[in-house]
């Protein structure tokens, strides 16, 4: 048997038949065009001269964004997001881990999966369901609001408003994620701890801050590191919400490149700064993979 | 006492979660109420789930009038074209990384695992490169190279997924395989895959699930009248705010393939998506 797997026939070379074909797609599709956006970076490529001919400009794309500033806006921005974003998930979807994890939950088996049930639908038909009911003339929440005895608001004219809108959404359409993660890692822990812990007299508040908290904070970070890295990519919702508006006010680092390259044909410029957003993202990746064995944790 | 104190307890967070799924499902309830309303009221905020004058007029206006059949036969081009070449570049290449062991391997395993994560956003990030080189080479406007682009997108998952569900088939059964005379290929045609269909079924289910939620590439490279259903619903309803209650019969229409094939699989799904699972 071990000669078998160490016979030639497994020739390293022959991997290569299988695997060159899905490389190439991949690199053809995905890796070649953000080499080609580093070109394009360097040059002064907009909507009118790009068939035509443009030029070769250095690093002064680079220069308006960095030294001029440009870019640091929507980074502050996302930052600011990222914190709001992240916190709001990860209490949500502990919050819903512990009650799915308390002993004094009935119907769980009817009830965990209804509470899957947004994943299964297309989750930019979930945004533009959020936008209906946000919206001024036939939008539920502010009727629901107004019948409460609150004023209306306007949700997305003002850019702190349309700010909440896009927190409560992403929340709505990550806590199944973070939540199937979760309750996964507390369904791994022993049954004997917990019991031994009620022999103890230990309270549920106790137990799921001492047992359940520390014994699935590995999974549990994971899932809160994956959600930031895509928190600082954020698009979908906020664009589909109201672009990342109003004027403009909330648009983060995707929707100010999207919007420069393809609403103002600034493509040399727009290439540039999604250069620059590229490169933090993957400085962002090897932090974190480092600190935390992201990689390993999950493939071992 | 404890009796009564475990009732209380039960009934207390039973019901904090049955009012939280409310809430959480709230949005479902109040689509499907709008796709009922007849244009009339549509600007009536009163909520009841089934409307006192509910009709079917939005669907019968989807079905029979809009442009949805178009639509949704080019969303039909570029799913078929996805599913079946990302297929056909991933089955082999799990073998490849699950079989051999060659130096590059470990790497390039990991960052498909990283790069699944962020698919989405990272798309968006290379989109422009992407445009631009596609309008170089004349390819922009096709549905054959999106159905391309999503099959690229979906390599470093489904490549990681099946490599990890081809690692549990026995390695005798390659053995029995090749003293039977058998190839590469008829190994993993006769012995990989029939073994490994549930695997594999997951990936068709993630990639399809991926595919028919996709916007931001196609409302990119592909023009109006060959929009797929997805771009149609988000890009028509931004720019001429087609009527709340037809958007939603479409969306609905469009949606219940996906929610049952959900259905059906879910089990599977969460195992298969908790790995990959982030949206937006």
């Amino acid at each position: 048997m071990k000669t078998f797997q160490n016979s030639t026939l497994w020739n390293p070379s022959r991997a290569y038949l299988f695997i060159i074909p899905s490389l190439a797609l991949f690199l053809f599709f995905f890796l070649y065009p953000i080499v080609y956006s580093i070109y394009i970076s360097t040059t002064n490529a907009n909507f009118f001269n790009f068939v035509s001919g443009f030029d070769f400009i250095g690093l002064s794309n680079y220069r308006k964004l960095l030294i001029e500033g440009e870019f640091f806006q929507p980074l502050l921005r996302t930052f600011l997001f990222i914190i709001t974003s992240v916190s709001l998930k990860v209490v949500f979807s502990l919050f819903v881990a512990a009650l799915f994890s308390s002993p004094y939950l009935k119907f769980k088996n009817i009830l965990y999966p209804l509470y899957l049930a947004p994943w299964a639908l297309p989750w930019f038909f979930l945004v533009m369901i959020w936008r209906g009911m946000f919206n001024q003339d036939f939008g539920i929440i502010n009727h629901m609001l107004m019948s409460l005895g609150f004023q209306e608001i306007n949700w997305f004219f003002d850019p702190t408003n349309a700010f909440i809108t896009y927190n409560i959404v992403e929340t709505y359409l990550v806590y199944p994620f973070m939540m199937t993660v979760t309750l996964a890692a507390i369904q791994s822990i022993p049954v004997e701890i917990q019991e031994a812990a009620i022999m103890d007299g230990a309270s549920p508040w106790k137990r799921f801050r001492h047992i359940t908290l520390p014994l699935i904070q590995k999974p549990f970070l994971w899932a809160t590191l994956m959600t930031t890295i895509a928190s600082y990519m954020i698009f979908g919702v906020p664009f589909l919400l109201n672009k990342g508006g109003p004027i403009g006010m909330n648009e983060f680092l995707l929707i100010f490149g999207y919007k420069k390259a393809f609403e103002l044909g600034r493509y040399g410029f727009a290439a540039a700064f999604m250069v620059i957003v590229f490169s933090i993202l993957v400085l962002l990746i090897l932090i974190f993979s480092r600190t935390t064995r992201l990689t390993e944790s999950v493939l071992e | 006492m404890m009796k009564i104190r475990k009732g209380i307890l039960n009934v207390v967070v039973t019901s904090i979660a049955v009012l939280l799924l409310i809430a959480l499902l709230f949005p479902i309830l109040w689509i499907i109420s709008s796709s009922l309303k007849p244009y009339s009221s549509l600007f009536s905020t009163e909520f009841q789930l089934i409307p006192a004058n509910a009709t079917l007029e939005a669907y019968e206006w989807v079905l029979f009038e809009s442009r949805f059949w178009e639509f949704a036969k080019n969303t039909v081009i570029v799913y078929l074209t996805t599913i079946l070449s990302a297929l056909l570049v991933t089955v082999p290449a799990a073998y490849g990384f699950s079989r051999f062991s060659f130096k590059a391997k470990a790497a390039i395993l990991n960052s498909y695992f990283i790069l699944a994560q962020f698919m989405s956003g990272m798309s968006v990030i290379a989109l422009i490169g992407l445009y631009l080189f596609l309008v170089k080479i004349h390819l922009v406007d096709s549905l054959f190279v999106v159905g391309l682009i999503y099959a690229a997108t979906t390599v470093p998952y489904v490549t990681w997924y099946l490599k990890t569900y081809f690692d549990t088939v026995p390695r005798e059964y390659d053995e029995a395989a090749f003293l039977d005379g058998a190839s590469f290929l008829q190994n993993l045609i006769r012995v990989i895959i029939p073994i490994s269909r549930p695997g594999i079924i997951v990936a068709i289910i993630f990639i399809t699930l991926l595919t028919l939620s996709e916007w931001v590439i196609a409302g990119i490279l592909l023009s109006s009248h060959k929009f797929t259903l997805p771009v149609a619903l988000v890009t028509l309803q931004g720019r001429w705010e087609t009527p709340w209650n037809k958007f939603a019969a479409m969306s609905i229409i469009y949606s219940l393939p996906l929610l049952i094939l959900f259905m059906l699989s879910h089990k599977n799904i969460e195992k298969g998506m908790s790995m990959s699972g982030l949206k937006g």
